[in-house]
């Protein structure tokens, strides 16, 4: 409330003052509004949906965050530090060394074990899921854990053996629940036990392994099953991995607060536990971390593809005022011929302006909360399929609704009350007369000035960009020194040839700006993507703004030089070049968007080869199984179908790289797999590598180094993104320098990076020898991941799905190169979908802005419609002539953003920038139909006012205006 | 002969009277007030007259115009031009005979601001269908016979009053119609130029251009050859001179 306090109330007051003690120029700001009410419902909507887009953006960012911190409530419950342990032995230690610690210092110790396992239905054709986890833990211990029974997800009795507790998740997986049987395999051992429970997703009962899902698919069994297990296990399942022991550790305070003591009682911890072979993790706080980043990171994102259109909506905004300024002007010189000061102008154009602003921005607000709710629709479905899902639930925050509302009532204010203050520089009798302004000798000399200064500045950033590497200085600047020669210049030159010679100098600039300098581009960001198009959109409306008489003439010629409808609808857009640009910006900046991105999409679908060609390294099927019950490989290998497997052992390793930012949680260590290889996976090739240390002539010379020497490491481009999305803040190069560490038993290692994969999953593992692998990692380095090549003529995802079958029990999980190319490919073209149809919002502002436009320039030239009509112009004719100036001014906005929108693409797509090795290809279809859409879209718009202006007699016209 | 073809041969709508004015009836409704703007009003125009309409303000001087013109609908009586009756014609061919046979002189101009001198006169001719090129040259040479041979490419807002009245005028008459209408030409414009607009108008009526002229002004209405005066809404006098 303090926000819309201090930005929405205080910058309200002048207004509220003007309304409440200045009767005149209240009754000026609102008899328009009063009188002309479809009019200003169209302005409404011009508006208002700038401030949708914003609001929308903070709540698609408040539901991913909330929906990951729903995590802390459902998979950690009390739960702030898990500390993790070589063996139970070892968890018992820790427990009673933490229980002895000052009262108060932590609110309660757990211990749990826990493995991976799979776990079926009992009985004819199974269910079954192949990365359940079985824990063992005391309930009564576990109810009690932290202080709150309810957080804890724990009830009734601790299951004895033959019994097992079920969570929600794997309980609807399995179609199970109490009293049916389910079959449990770890360690090559099986065992059958009776559902006697069914547990929520809750707290302990929905314990996660850190933020990997939304999912927990937990089976809670009988203490001492985990060891019975192993103990029966047969010899070859003696080298998996021992199961997890842990101690789970409660912070005071409730299941969020607690976390803000963790890193002050994490350091506790470590001091008590110095010397003892455990790790303590920060489980609470990462997920925290984990949600905010992604939220921000969602919120930038929309906010930044949402920018487009919010621009939009303040060009509407200018260019409404200005018509109305402009329409005005006899009776606003009039008025300040019998005494309003210039000020009382300024302010019933203000007031009228705040008006639209408030009312816009409220009822934005509450469009944005649909807009929101829309989005979280659509980007459920999105985030409901792969491997890693998270469960959307629609969360708005009050605070950001009252930020969405601020800012877009800011926005919207600030556009109006400098506009004011512009149009409100009138000369009285010009005005009376509607004579034009000259601009005076003092105006041109400030402009001259202030071309200078932004010309020098222009150049000092380019310069500074240059050196500094600063990726917005070097785009923007050489814009800036454009504008600033264009205003000193034009005292000089001609002003057509001066404008178009600077706008397509800027215009090159613009595109090969990525070539010139690679380097400084090669970390694009959306806000550069934003940037540019604002930079090329606003260059080609002035070059084509300038030359407009030259379009103008050919569209005539091409029409007919007689056809009197297309003559009158190209003079209005040719000689109104102000108006005329602000639309043609309008419709260009927001085509220029959805066409960049509808091209990506395009050019993304159309690499499934390539990409599953880069990320399989010749192989055909990627199969995981239980590192605790891993496949056997002999029995993978005489599979029919099989022709090649390739063995590797993948774990979770932390890393920490002198390069990064040390965000991790655990003395700057972040958690990443690594997976060890054989000689046999680059036999066929090897995923594709981006970067290879000078030293490697080729691929097969990089993974045979790293083969062959323990210190070497292959990264991968996402290789420690930050906070599960996005590329890391500084991606690593060959020859960069890290440490992997395993954390249970402390034993580290310095790598150094001798190539980067461009293997396209962003969680692919940091690739090392199997024998450093194993010197790290020791028991927990099971072959738990094996690559498959096929026999020609079978079906590679036929067979994984045999493979699935056959090796159930040891949790196997086997799919095609191709089919989880195909599915990342897809989820990834959905995401575009759902950023073009935000997008499209910004559509609805520019044809908004249309309509709003052609409505009041029926107004504007009613005296000239009826002056037409006497002479001869047909009513049929003046419809028509309406439409075709709607027309030509949709069209060119449309081709403007369309063609920079693909010249940009086919530039970016072939620099270094770009990374990816992709041909390019125009979505013919996809844009024919966004073009013919909005197109007709904008005719749509004008129907009404061209069909309003055919209707307008003559006499009454002229009557009217006399 | 369809006054459609007619209207392509203008000189076969010479007939004698050229405008024929019977019983001209025109009220104005305002939700549940009326206003009798025309009564009855009966008048006939020669070919080649310059008649003066006057009157005092409100008294349906400019009304008469529009309906005498077709600009506007009348509620009784007829009105032929050429012999035809134009309030019985459809509002496509009403258009279409003004765009051949008539012209406008406003007293505000009413010049399209986003069209050149030029274009603005070549307007009424296109509209009637010549061709292009016919049309351009027909407004350059009316716009050099009023004397702004040297402005043709200004938009108005880059003129004078008084050229933006004679461009007006030259607008009306470049089709060469049969009436021109003009409605307080000089209204806006200066002593001097008044008088040479006016200067103009005469030596065009001179040459056989029927003029029907809204004025005030009673020296303009005394050089005309017939005075019509018209007050509250029926015509009170009607004289030759």
């Amino acid at each position: 409330m303090l926000l819309v306090l201090i930005f929405v109330l205080i910058p309200s007051i002048p207004f509220l003052c003007i309304i409440a003690f200045k009767p005149v120029l209240r009754r000026l700001a609102v008899r328009n509004a009063q009188r002309r009410p479809r009019e200003t419902m169209l302005v409404l909507l011009g508006s208002l949906l700038g401030t949708a887009i914003i609001t929308g953006s903070f709540i698609v960012g408040d539901t991913l965050e909330a929906s990951i911190r729903r995590s802390a409530y459902t998979q950690l419950g009390p739960v702030d530090e898990v500390v993790r342990t070589q063996s139970p032995e070892v968890a018992a230690g820790v427990e009673r060394t933490v229980r002895a610690l000052p009262a108060g210092t932590v609110d309660g110790t757990l211990r749990i074990l826990s493995v991976e396992a799979a776990v079926a239905t009992a009985g004819d054709n199974p269910k079954a899921e192949p990365t359940a986890t079985l824990h063992e833990v005391d309930f009564a211990e576990a109810g009690r854990f932290g202080g709150d029974p309810a957080a804890t997800g724990v009830t009734g009795a601790t299951p004895a053996a033959g019994e097992a507790a079920i969570g929600a998740d794997l309980a609807r997986t399995l179609a199970v629940g109490r009293g049916d049987r389910v079959v449990i395999n770890a360690y090559g051992s099986r065992s059958e036990l009776t559902v006697v429970n069914e547990l929520p997703r809750l707290g302990i009962a929905g314990l996660g392994a850190g933020f990997q899902g939304s999912e927990s698919p937990n089976l809670f069994v009988a203490p001492g099953t985990i060891d019975r297990l192993r103990a029966e296990a047969p010899q070859a399942a003696a080298a998996a991995s021992p199961p997890t022991s842990a101690v789970l550790v409660s912070n005071p305070g409730n299941v969020i607060d607690g976390a803000a003591r963790t890193d002050e009682i994490k350091a506790t911890l470590e001091r008590a536990l110095a010397g003892a072979p455990a790790t303590v993790g920060p489980a609470k706080q990462d997920l925290l971390e984990a949600a905010k980043t992604n939220g921000d990171q969602f919120t930038e994102l929309f906010s930044s593809i949402g920018f487009f259109s919010v621009l939009a909506g303040i060009l509407l905004l200018v260019n409404i005022f200005v018509m109305l300024a402009q329409e005005r002007k006899t009776e606003l010189g009039m008025m300040r011929a019998v005494g309003l000061k210039r000020a009382g102008l300024v302010g019933s154009f203000a007031t009228e302006g705040w008006l639209y602003a408030l009312g816009a921005s409220a009822v934005g607000t509450i469009a944005g909360l649909g807009v929101g709710r829309l989005v979280v629709l659509v980007a459920a479905g999105i985030f409901a399929t792969g491997d890693f899902t998270i469960e959307l639930r629609y969360q708005a925050d009050p605070a950001s609704v009252q930020q969405g509302f601020t800012i877009g009532f800011l926005i919207s204010l600030v556009t109006v009350v400098v506009t004011s203050l512009w149009v409100s520089r009138l000369n009285v009798i010009r005005a009376i007369r509607d004579l034009p302004e000259p601009e005076s000798h003092r105006q041109r000399l400030a402009a001259t000035v202030f071309g200078a200064l932004i010309a020098l500045m222009g150049i000092a950033l380019t310069l500074s960009g240059i050196s500094g590497e600063e990726p917005f200085s070097v785009l923007g600047g050489p814009a800036f020194a454009g504008l600033g020669a264009v205003l000193v210049l034009r005292r000089w030159l001609p002003r057509r040839a001066l404008v178009s010679l600077v706008s397509v100098g800027v215009l090159v600039w613009a595109v090969v700006v990525f070539e010139v300098f690679p380097k400084i581009f090669e970390n694009t960001d959306i806000p550069i993507f934003v940037e540019q198009g604002i930079i090329l959109t606003a260059a080609a409306v002035a070059l084509v703004t300038q030359n407009q008489s030259a379009i103008g003439s050919l569209l005539r010629r091409l029409g007919g030089g007689s056809n009197m409808s297309l003559r009158l609808g190209l003079a209005y857009p040719l000689a109104r070049r102000f108006r005329t640009g602000m639309i043609l910006t309008m419709y260009a900046l927001v085509v220029f968007t959805l066409t960049f991105i509808t091209v990506l999409s395009h050019l993304f679908e159309g690499q499934i080869e390539e990409f599953t060609r880069k990320a399989s390294g010749g192989f055909d099927i990627r199969m995981a199984s239980n590192p605790a019950n891993p496949v056997p490989v002999e029995e993978v290998r005489k599979t029919d179908g099989v022709d090649t497997v390739a063995e590797q052992a993948v774990v979770p390793g932390e890393w920490r790289s002198p390069a990064g930012d040390g965000e991790g949680g655990d003395g700057g260590y972040e958690g990443w797999p690594v997976a060890g290889y054989d000689q046999a996976f680059f036999s066929r090739g090897g995923p594709a590598l981006s970067e290879l240390d000078p030293a490697y002539p080729d691929e097969q010379a990089a993974y045979r180094a790293v083969l062959a020497d323990p210190s070497l490491v292959i990264v991968g481009e996402f290789f420690l993104q930050e906070g599960g999305g996005g590329p890391p803040e500084e991606p690593l190069k060959p020859g960069a320098k890290l440490t992997v560490r395993d954390a249970l038993s402390g034993r580290s290692r310095e790598l150094t990076v001798a190539a980067v994969s461009e293997g396209g999953f962003t969680n692919e593992p940091a690739l090392v020898a199997r024998r450093t692998v194993d010197e790290i990692f020791g028991p927990l380095a099971t072959t738990n991941t094996l690559l498959v090549s096929v026999a020609p003529g079978t079906d590679a995802q036929a067979l994984a799905e045999r493979l699935n079958g056959r090796f159930l029990a040891n949790g196997a999980d086997a799919d095609s190169f191709r089919k989880t190319v195909g599915e990342n490919l897809a989820q990834q073209t959905q995401f575009f979908r759902l950023m073009q149809g935000y997008l499209a919002l910004g559509l609805v502002v520019g044809i908004a802005g249309l309509g709003v436009v052609m409505v009041r320039a029926v107004r504007e030239r009613r005296r000239q419609i009826g002056v037409l009509r006497s002479l001869g112009f047909e009513s049929g004719a003046v419809r028509k002539a309406f439409i075709a100036e709607s027309a030509f001014v949709a069209l060119e906005g449309v081709v403007i953003g369309c063609v920079l929108a693909n010249l940009t693409a086919w530039r970016l797509v072939g620099s270094e920038a770009f990374g990816e090795d992709m041909a390019f290809g125009v979505p013919w279809v996809q844009l024919g139909l966004l073009v013919l859409g909005t197109f007709l879209a904008s005719l749509l718009a004008t129907a009404a006012p061209a069909q309003q202006a055919s209707k307008i007699k003559p006499a009454v016209a002229l009557r009217l205006a006399d | 002969m369809s006054v459609d073809t007619r209207l392509d041969h203008p000189e076969t709508l010479r007939v004698e009277p050229l405008l024929q004015a019977t019983g001209v009836t025109k009220t104005y409704r305002t939700g549940a007030s009326s206003v009798q703007a025309l009564r009855q009003v009966d008048l006939s125009v020669a070919a080649g007259e310059l008649v003066a309409v006057m009157g005092p303000s409100g008294s349906g001087k400019t009304t008469l115009l529009n309906c005498l013109s077709g600009l506007d609908d009348i509620d009784a009586g007829t009105v032929l031009i050429g012999g035809e009756s134009i309030h019985q014609m459809s509002d496509a061919r009403r258009t279409r005979h003004r765009a051949r046979a008539m012209g406008f002189v406003f007293q505000a101009f009413n010049l399209i601001p986003v069209f050149s001198a030029v274009e603005n006169v070549e307007l009424p001719l296109l509209l009637a269908g010549r061709p292009a090129k016919t049309a351009r040259a027909a407004a350059r040479e009316t716009l050099e016979r009023v004397g702004l041979g040297h402005r043709l490419d200004h938009r108005p807002a880059e003129l004078s009053g008084g050229e933006q009245q004679r461009v007006t005028v030259a607008r009306a008459l470049a089709g060469r119609p049969l009436l021109v209408w003009a409605d307080e030409p000089t209204g806006n414009l200066d002593t001097e130029t008044a008088a040479a607009v006016m200067d103009l108008l005469r030596e065009l009526n001179d040459d056989g251009l029927t003029l029907l002229l809204v004025t005030h002004d009673d020296e303009i209405g005394a050089s005309a050859g017939r005075r019509v005066v018209v007050r509250d809404g029926e015509v009170v006098s009607d004289e030759r001179q």
